[in-house]
């Protein structure tokens, strides 16, 4: 630029309009990796058969169904052949909820992952859920059980937790059997109460991203696979 | 890479010679085959390692074919082929744009180029930083998801600390070194020339981390988060190490053309001030650099050949990261901050007008630094439980760096008193460099003083601080010296009206997007956090909207250096600032050899009210060694 | 003149301000004086600095459009060296505050004595004085265990009022940092590392913990609001509530530090 003393505009624009150009097609790439990224919201539905009675709270009771696999490709009830990670551990179908303020949310979690055991054997004990959780399960024999539990004797069992920090919900979700026919379910019922609006972070306590180091890389360490937001409203 | 072999016309027609042209555009395609050549044998080597090794292997490759498609291999590949190859890239054959998107071992060439790609990068940089602010408008709504948002953190500060550790000594070290110590070039053109085009790889590498699922860690990479981490904190490994070799290189070459390429009368006590800040910065580039290389290269392996040399369960220490990162950290953020304290000395006494005052002391000062910087590591790891028993040591050292670093202050004050003050755009940015470094310094005295750190640590308030010292201190100097030489690095002068206007928007939006940090820092806010208390919203929809400000204001500030670049007709005189340095005897445009003849220096530098006006060389009787 | 006048009022004024993190604990109230402390001789130095450049940019202005230079003075070694005496001996009397009140700051202990332990620290026979208390840091969440009282396990931090704390600060992955603001203790959780600091309760309240060190996607939600301090007699139903209620699960060992198995590296 420094030997010429006539500056050709056309010339300078041109490189100018090219150095630009090539900015935003660069920072458009940029910017879409970073905000199409959230997984969809899910509303949570009106219970049609109340699992807790409500007596005097005037809250309404709403459902969300969900579904934890080992791998997004083994999904019995939520395919999702969409998802770039196949392989990768998961809650589906999404991980953002969307729940009624001052109401009480039944969890039902259809656990298909088999046991990862917990790190913090602490996390066995349920806490925060009103009453204790219902599950319907196969034990160690392969045999078909069901039953209501306040925590899980052996901390070794457990495939994931479902964890509300904020609202201090702990819930062990029991890993599938060895014994137990392939393709079997665990369903996790519970209800636990939510209050004021705002959005809270669930995770999974079990260190269950598997391949990386102590446990808690890949799924566990991006959102829309081992943890989301419960967004009160 | 096929070499077409033509006899040149210039040349003897038995001779052959390469004749495809080597630039940024052959660059670009060989660093894209070596990227996918080195995914090939990296994935073929099928290690158990998540396809890290395809990764590391494919930025590296990538970033090496990258080099030799610049034309880093003509040189020595046509020596073994027994071509004629031109030791120098054929500067002359390359007009306009080409010249500057073409290896050049000129020096000035480089200036620019390095100009250039480091405007670039602080532009991803600060958009990443608008992200981050815009994330935190609400205290528990996302706007990205968290992982997202933490990539945009550790992307904002890594490509930052990239563009801190080069902006100085890259753009304006590069080209005004060899014109302020008298010589023609750099010791080793070729090394300059190498530690400009490691950094653009090192960028896109970076900005590739996105596409590998980001990496979580922010700039420390503390294990074993970041071998948590997934592919994308490859990024952070390559272009780390490629910034480290940029550093180590172009410190080798500062030094040796400091201490050898000195022009008769040159002496160590004549030097410019600005060439003691560049000086002491390669001091610290040379020797710290390497210690994060190292670092790193054990992080790679823990990544790809399942070493523990930071797994505690398997033996080894996430400790040993901790200290092996700050020992390059710290001096690294001297780095930053030296060259910035020597262009604000260099500045301030030609708009002064009156000699340096305090020259020797400030020399020291300079060198002081550079010492104590390798003594304070620590200081980071007050809380981590390392070694309490060493923790007055370390906030003794931290403190005393604070006596050199107030000698610049002293030089600075000394200057000022009873001078000729011309308020201009450059003297008006460092001004406000000295009241920004002055908050920046005053808090890092409250950061050092362990028990007060307890609380500071790890908070905002370490962030503004750090921010006041890297973007009011460094970037500061940066702006100020680019308003300052832009006339002899382009020939234009940048418009002084609109400076005017970037500099009270650029200094008021940053004095308020960052002293309200501080409050949220010590009102416990941590650092790198995505959700906070909901009683600092406000606090940081305050630093969010100023941020926005501040981010326009830089965008002005292109606006400004591209009109003044592209558009003005206008050319700037030789010595636009009637300041007494040698840069400014020189013609403008600065011819392809700076010297005809080396000069002999006959006074120091800054030789304002000493009666006559002698230039400050005598051109030698006898021709330039070539 | 107006320097020392600023300065009487910047000073006054800086002697309004509360500085965090408040007085629930001795060590708390040790960093909040110290904070102060530096806010009052910082507040002179700020204002002399800003008003010796006002003064310079408004008093030696050259005249517009008159290219003139000023006296050609390179330096006065005596001011030189009066300045590095000077700034040096702040330096050395902050630093001679902050030594003497790290010391105090470790109680009844020597201060070599905090800070991490890898291994062999035997826990529990410690001076009866103290309540040891350990803060488990795991991806996402800090748990405490008391093992005075069994080892039992508790999501939120209670600590008894006018006690002697002895935090074990370890952590079952990555690194995380265990910051209870308004205890005034921050300490890093290395995994596999015991990393032991002291705080004496003054008055009852509730603080906040909060990580301070990134650990990743759910760093910035790793905070609980509700910790507490009480007085003894809570302190002792509560914590009989917490062993009762956690007499049907097996918790691990109480231990200085849990080695995470790291899994497999790789797949």
């Amino acid at each position: 630029m420094t030997d010429s003393s006539t500056p050709r505009y056309g010339n300078r624009a041109a490189v100018l309009v090219l150095v630009v150009a090539t900015l935003v097609v660069f920072l458009a790439v940029f910017i879409t990796r970073f905000v199409e990224t959230f997984p969809y919201t899910l509303t949570s539905e009106v219970a049609s058969q109340p699992r807790v009675v409500l007596a005097g709270t005037g809250g309404t009771e709403t459902v969300i169904h969900l579904e934890t696999v080992g791998a997004i490709s083994d999904a019995i009830d939520f395919p999702k052949p969409s998802d770039p990670h196949q392989d990768w551990v998961s809650y589906l179908p999404t991980t953002t909820f969307k729940v009624p303020a001052n109401s009480v949310v039944t969890m039902v979690i259809d656990q298909e992952d088999s046991a990862s055991g917990l790190r913090n054997p602490f996390w066995a004990k349920a806490q925060g859920i009103i009453g204790p959780f219902h599950m319907k399960y196969y034990d160690q024999n392969g045999n078909p059980q069901e039953g209501d539990f306040t925590q899980l004797d052996d901390a070794s069992t457990p495939a994931h937790t479902f964890a509300i920090p904020d609202l201090g919900v702990f819930v062990p979700l029991l890993g599938i059997s060895d014994a137990a026919p392939a393709g079997s379910i665990n369903t996790i019922t519970f209800s636990f109460r939510v209050g004021k609006a705002g959005t809270y972070h669930w995770q999974c306590f079990v260190p269950c991203g598997s391949g990386t180091i102590y446990g808690n890389g890949g799924p566990m360490q991006t959102l829309g696979y081992m943890g989301g937001f419960l967004v009160v409203q | 890479m096929s070499e077409v072999t033509t006899g040149g016309t210039m040349l003897q027609p038995s001779v052959r010679r390469m004749a495809l042209p080597t630039n940024a555009l052959t660059g670009l395609v060989l660093g894209v085959l070596g990227y996918w050549a080195g995914v090939q044998i990296g994935n073929g080597l099928g290690f158990n390692d998540s396809g890290n090794t395809g990764v590391l292997a494919g930025y590296a490759l990538g970033s090496i074919m990258f080099l030799v498609g610049i034309g880093f291999a003509s040189y020595p590949l046509g020596r073994l082929f027994g071509w004629v190859t031109p030791s120098q890239p054929a500067y002359d054959e390359q007009k306009g744009v080409w010249r500057y998107l073409s290896l050049s071992f000129d020096h000035k060439v480089i200036g620019i180029q390095y100009l250039i790609v480091m405007l670039m990068a602080m532009l991803f940089g600060g958009i990443g930083a608008m992200f981050v602010r815009t994330n935190l408008l609400s205290p528990d709504t996302p706007i990205f998801p968290p992982d997202k948002y933490l990539t945009l953190v550790s992307m904002h500060s890594v490509l930052m600390i990239f563009v801190a550790s080069a902006a100085i000594v890259g753009p304006f070290g590069n080209f005004f070194v060899p014109l302020m110590i008298g010589t023609n070039r750099m010791a080793f053109p070729r090394l300059e020339a190498l530690s400009l085009w490691l950094v653009p790889p090192a960028l896109v590498v970076m900005l590739l981390t996105p596409v590998f699922g980001g990496f979580q860690t922010g700039w420390t990479g503390y294990t074993p988060l970041s071998e948590q981490g997934g592919q994308g904190f490859d990024s952070y490994i390559v272009g780390f190490t490629l910034i480290g070799i940029a550093l180590v290189v172009s410190g080798v070459n500062m030094l040796t053309t400091v201490i050898t390429l000195r022009a008769p009368g040159m002496t160590w006590t004549r030097m410019p001030i600005f060439v003691w800040g560049v000086f002491s910065a390669s001091i610290l580039g040379t020797f710290a650099a390497p210690v994060l290389a190292a670092a790193l290269s054990m992080q790679a392996l823990d990544r790809t050949m399942n070493t523990s040399f930071y797994v505690s369960s398997n033996g080894g220490s996430p400790y040993l990261w901790q200290n092996l990162f700050w020992i390059f950290g710290h001096p690294e953020v001297y780095i930053f901050i030296l060259p910035a304290f020597g262009i604000v000395m260099e500045l301030i006494p030609h708009f002064a007008r009156k000699p340096l005052w305090g020259y020797r002391t400030a020399v020291v000062g300079l060198l002081g630094v550079t010492l104590l910087s390798w003594f304070v590591w620590q200081h980071h790891l007050f809380v981590s439980g390392i070694a309490p028993a060493l923790r007055p040591f370390y906030m003794l050292s931290t403190e005393m760096i604070s006596i050199p670093t107030g000698i610049v202050f002293l030089v600075a004050f000394g200057t000022l008193w009873r001078s000729r003050i011309s308020m201009t755009v450059p003297m008006l940015f460092c001004l406000g460099f000295l009241y920004n470094f002055l908050i920046g310094g005053i808090s890092g005295v409250f950061l050092s003083d362990v028990p007060s750190d307890i609380t500071l640590h790890g908070s905002y308030f370490s962030m503004a601080h750090f921010h006041f010292t890297i973007v009011g201190g460094e970037i500061f100097a940066i702006v100020a010296a680019i308003y300052y030489w832009f006339p002899k690095m382009t020939g234009r002068m940048l418009n002084a009206t609109a400076g005017k206007i970037h500099f009270w928007w650029m200094f008021i939006s940053f004095n308020l997007a960052f002293t309200p940090l501080f409050a949220a820092g010590i009102l416990d806010m941590p650092r790198r956090v995505s959700t906070y208390a909901p009683s600092l919203q406000g606090l940081n929809d305050w630093v969010t909207i100023w941020a926005y400000v501040l981010f326009a204001s830089m965008l002005f500030f292109a606006g400004i250096v591209i009109w003044g670049w592209f558009f003005n007709s206008k050319l700037a005189v030789a010595d636009p600032w009637h300041a007494r340095s040698i840069e400014w005897e020189l013609p403008t445009p600065l011819p392809r050899r700076n010297f005809t003849r080396i000069p002999t220096f006959t006074r120091p530098p800054y030789d304002y009210g000493e009666g006559d006006a002698r230039p400050l060389i005598e051109p030698n009787a006898e021709p330039a060694p070539a | 003149m107006a320097w020392a006048v600023l300065s009487v009022i910047g000073v006054v004024v800086a002697l309004q301000v509360n500085m965090p993190p408040g007085n629930q604990t001795q060590q708390a109230s040790d960093e909040s004086s110290l904070l102060h402390l530096m806010l009052i001789l910082s507040t002179p130095v700020c204002i002399g600095v800003v008003l010796f450049i006002l003064y310079s940019v408004f008093a030696f202005r050259a005249a517009p459009g008159k290219l003139d230079d000023g006296p050609s003075r390179r330096g006065n070694l005596r001011m030189q060296w009066a300045w590095v005496v000077a700034t040096a001996v702040i330096v050395f009397a902050l630093a001679g505050i902050g030594i003497n009140g790290l010391a105090n700051s470790s109680a009844a202990t020597t201060f070599a004595s905090s800070g991490a332990s890898l291994g062999s620290q035997t826990v529990g026979t410690s001076a009866s004085d103290r309540l040891q208390v350990q803060v488990i840091a795991q991806q996402w969440y800090f748990t405490y265990r008391y093992p005075s009282y069994g080892g039992a396990e508790s999501t939120h931090l209670v600590l008894p009022v006018n006690a002697n704390i002895e935090f074990h600060v370890t952590s079952t992955d990555v690194i995380h940092s265990f910051w209870a603001y308004e205890l005034g203790v921050k300490a890093d959780a290395n995994p596999g590392v015991d990393n032991i600091t002291y705080v004496t309760t003054t008055s009852t309240g509730s603080f906040t913990v909060r990580c301070a060190e990134l650990c990743g996607i759910w760093h910035g939600n790793m905070f609980d609001t509700e910790g507490k301090v009480v007085s003894q007699g809570d302190f002792a139903t509560w914590v009989a509530n917490l062993q009762s209620s956690e007499s049907s699960i097996t918790l691990p060992p109480y231990a200085p530090q849990y080695f995470p198995s790291p899994r497999v590296k790789g797949t």
